[in-house]
């Protein structure tokens, strides 16, 4: 089983510095307590991939740095999530530009009813206003990074609900990244995609991690040792285990870590 | 083995079998009749109104439409002032309701929290409940006296002498009724449609799709006004649309508030007369030709509302409930 | 990628925070003020009626509202004994007509007809027909039922009651009828019963609730129909004949005729009528949505 897992070829910075650092984090769905007592931090340019079963709250924690639990008001979180120093659940905190620094990239495609053009320049417009050749460049640079330029450029202004399932997944990545966010966080992007549109994102994320500091959920354990060069296995709530990918698949301290990366459970 | 079978099943079988069969027959088709029903229905109110308003239509030709004289005296109709009338109210009527339903389509939606949503949806929709005449007297007695002094008298002594708008929002007797009034209580009376309908689309967007659009860093109101509504899309036109078919036929509050007067006036303010409230009028009291007249007028109002209706049905798809 | 490696030291964000301008944030308040107050001016409106009918109904409301009878012109005191009489009769004698047809063509559009082009354009005129102007249905009535017969009747106001209720008994009851999961159907048909046996005794069996709701909301909508009874029911001041020919006085009528007269005691009545009027509708209304959320 570990002998399939193809490991991250990258060797991790173990210098570089912390983006997010999340502290002593409690997380409620009305009176259920979802997390408890989550201590992580998140390397700047490094991806950290959150494992674990279903339900074992990795999507919950993933939720919490952008503040999208804000929407639901059941929902609720004490203790400190610390973007560059920053904390950023305490209320004092403009949620819609923590949203623009932290950008997210969900389990579904889900392209805006506007153009593909007006996907990815939607969020560039929100807070800035560039000059329309600046826009211009901003979204076909986008576009490139996301490896999506070269299917789309003739059709900028056609509909993004028009283009296939891993087309709009690329297009949700390209109007994330168009806003030059610190932090990208991955819900499962690759859970509704083919294998080759999977391979395509994946290959994005290598890519994108020279620029961006990437948090990714994946119920696919493979994925993450490709991937990633920090993992967080999470169970019932709770971090088990966090360390550096290779350790967390070739060597994992705790019982329950190498049951569930060698298969044996979840 | 098969002995058993054939004693038990073949001898029974037909025995068993007639009278099922005939039921299953009858109830098949009497359901089918039921259902054919609806399109006789609308076929009968169809031809009623085309066959009753005939000899008007045939007396006046198309001056049935385009003149503003209604005259019982000298047997002369015209119907221009009574589909102005219908039509400016339900403009008005569009003009004041759709802001204030689609606001409330978005509060339900976005900003009420989870406790709220329910009791105010409730109310809302009890609004639709209300009958037509109550909210008549509700106009007449209640609404109509508080616009006439807080609305109209005021407004009109601003607005003297003014080119246009010294016309348009000018009255000469501030009664509180007009056409302005019943497009007003008409408003109210098509909220409840309007709203809850967007409502139930707003609430059909898939809630990833609401997520990511705030992930980006929207706020609530360019999600509202970029992602959300633009993805509900035609449906909300065609929403609108069903409002329309509501306030062009509604009777009882219009006749109540509109003035009921039969000529023309540049005013809002103004009283006037809407299709539906002249029939209500005038229907007891009006013998031959002037009956026809009144039919042909059901007859206009039939297919205005029929497009109208048609074009809505069409955008909503198929909505839940009305 | 033409990137230089990564700084290492880089830990302050790359833009100051800061950044959402005023007039973003200043339009969002403003869309949520807005969105407020306008449903808090229909609330205000609903609870505004439901006052003015308190306040002015339950001072007209006394024993000889439901004893007496509707008075005439100038004459003193009286009651709506036969005009809720009335109301009440040609309510039900509607949903009489209504509730066959519109539960057995229901039951075509969801068991028999389906996704057929049929059923599709019954679907859409029904839906028509739900939204169309209940003064056109009077009139329709009034041409078939009344001018050929020569003269007002209860039963030309009870079919065009019937006619308006039958729209909102067909959509619910398809509605009901679909929501009946298919494998309970085809344990039906399993024991060998026919289509009709399996509808009658399973399918509507397990909708009963939510057909009853359909044939409760129709009765909200019809009860303070006014204008299609102008033109079938007529309205009087006296009780009905029995056989229902001839005017038939009811609530609707009444109000519209006395709550602009100008005898005092026609104004109380018209105020009352329509208290009592709008609580039943309002507790029929509330009624049927408990019924539909109970059985959700």
């Amino acid at each position: 089983m570990l002998s399939t897992l193809e490991l991250s070829p990258q060797t991790l910075d173990a210098e570089a510095p912390v983006r997010i650092a999340v502290k002593n984090l409690d997380f409620y769905y009305g009176e259920h307590k979802a997390l408890k007592n989550i201590n992580l931090d998140f390397r700047d340019r490094h991806v950290t991939a959150l494992i674990g079963p279903s339900g074992c709250g990795k999507s919950t924690l993933l939720r919490i740095f952008n503040r999208i639990y804000s929407l639901y008001p059941e929902q609720k979180a004490t203790g400190e999530i610390l973007l560059d120093g920053r904390n950023i659940i305490s209320n004092n905190v403009d949620v819609n530009e923590l949203r623009s620094r932290i950008g997210m990239v969900f389990q579904k495609p889900t392209p805006f009813p506007m153009s593909i053009y007006d996907n990815v320049a939607f969020g560039i417009r929100l807070y800035e206003k560039p000059p329309k050749s600046e826009l211009d460049d901003r979204v076909e640079g986008a576009l490139r990074r996301a490896a999506l330029w070269d299917e789309v450029k003739d059709k900028l202004k056609s509909s993004g609900m028009g283009l296939s399932g891993g087309q709009q997944q690329r297009l949700c990545i390209a109007r994330t990244i168009a806003q030059k966010p610190e932090v990208i966080l991955f819900d499962e992007p690759t859970s509704a995609l083919d294998p080759i549109s999977t391979g395509k994102i994946e290959d994005l994320l290598e890519q994108l991690k020279s620029d961006f500091t990437i948090v990714i959920v994946t119920h696919n354990m493979q994925q993450a040792a490709r991937i990633s060069q920090y993992t967080a296995f999470m169970y019932l709530g709770e971090v088990i285990e966090f360390d550096a990918t290779n350790t967390i698949f070739m060597n994992p301290h705790k019982k329950q870590t190498q049951d569930y990366v060698t298969g044996r459970f979840g | 083995m098969s002995a058993v079978t054939d004693q038990f099943a073949v001898p029974s079988a037909p025995v068993r079998k007639t009278p099922m069969g005939t039921f299953d027959l009858v109830f098949r088709n009497a359901s089918l009749l039921a259902a054919l029903f609806v399109l006789v229905l609308l076929a009968g109110i169809m031809v009623s109104m085309v066959v009753g308003g005939w000899p008007a239509f045939r007396e006046f030709g198309l001056g049935f439409i385009t003149s503003s004289v209604w005259d019982t005296q000298n047997e002369q109709y015209g119907a221009w002032p009574a589909i102005v009338g219908t039509l400016s109210t339900a403009l008005i009527a569009l003009v004041v309701g759709v802001p204030l339903s689609l606001g409330i389509a978005v509060f339900l939606t976005q900003l009420a929290p989870p406790w709220f949503k329910q009791p105010v949806s409730t109310a809302i929709e009890l609004l639709a409940a209300v009958p037509s005449i109550i909210y008549g007297m509700w106009g007449l007695f209640v609404f109509a006296p508080l616009f006439a002094a807080y609305v109209q008298i005021p407004l009109s002594s601003l607005v003297e002498g003014m080119p246009i708008v010294g016309t348009i929002l000018y009255s000469r007797s501030p009664s509180g009724l007009g056409i302005l009034s019943a497009g007003i209580i008409l408003a109210f009376m098509i909220i409840p449609f309007i709203a809850s309908i967007t409502r139930d689309m707003l609430d059909q967007i898939p809630s990833v799709l609401r997520e990511s659009a705030y992930g980006i860093g929207a706020t609530t109101w360019e999600v509202v006004r970029h992602v959300l509504v633009p993805q509900a899309g035609v449906s909300i036109i065609g929403a609108i649309m069903l409002g329309l078919g509501r306030a062009l036929g509604e009777t009882m509050a219009v006749t109540f508030v509109v003035g009921n007067a039969n000529r023309l006036s540049a005013s809002v303010m103004d009283p006037g007369s809407t299709i539906a409230s002249r029939i209500a009028n005038e229907f007891n009291e009006a013998l031959g030709l002037q009956l026809n007249a009144l039919i042909a007028l059901g007859c206009i109002l039939f297919f205005v509302t029929f497009v109208v209706l048609v074009i809505a049905r069409l955008l909503v798809a198929r909505v839940k409930r009305y | 990628m033409t990137m230089a490696t990564p700084a290492k030291t880089m830990t302050a964000p790359h833009v100051e925070w800061g950044r959402v301008r005023s007039s973003r944030r200043t339009a969002d308040r403003m869309m949520k003020i807005i969105a407020t107050s306008f449903t808090l001016i229909a609330i205000v409106v609903l609870f505004w009626i439901l006052g003015m009918l308190i306040v002015k109904g339950l001072g007209g409301l006394s024993a000889s509202t439901f004893t007496q009878i509707t008075p005439g012109p100038g004459t003193e005191g009286g009651g709506l004994a036969n005009a809720i009489v009335g109301s009440i009769v040609l309510t039900f004698l509607g949903i009489a007509v209504a509730t066959p047809i519109g539960v057995l063509a229901g039951t075509y559009l969801a068991e028999y007809g389906k996704a057929s082009k049929l059923a599709d354009l019954i679907r859409f005129i029904n839906d028509i027909l739900l939204s169309a102007p209940s003064i056109l249905i009077g009139l329709f009535v009034y041409v078939i039922l009344v001018e050929p017969f020569r003269g007002y009747s209860g039963w030309a106001g009870g079919v065009a009651l019937g006619i308006i209720a039958i729209p909102v008994i067909v959509r619910t009851t398809e509605d009901m009828l679909r929501l009946v999961p298919g494998s309970l159907r085809e344990a039906g048909a399993a024991l060998g019963a026919p289509p009709s046996v399996v509808i009658t005794s399973v399918t509507w069996r397990a909708a009963k609730s939510g057909m009853v709701t359909g044939v409760l909301l129709a009765l909200a909508r019809i009860a303070g129909e006014t204008a299609p009874l102008i033109f079938t029911a007529l309205n009087n001041n006296f009780w009905f004949s029995p056989n229902l020919i001839g005017g038939v006085s009811n609530l609707p009528v009444t109000i519209y005729q006395f709550a602009s007269a100008p005898y005092e005691n026609w104004q109380q009545l018209a105020w009352a009528g329509s208290l009592i009027i709008t609580v039943s509708i309002l507790v029929l209304s509330i009624i049927a949505r408990r019924i539909v959320r109970g059985g959700k």
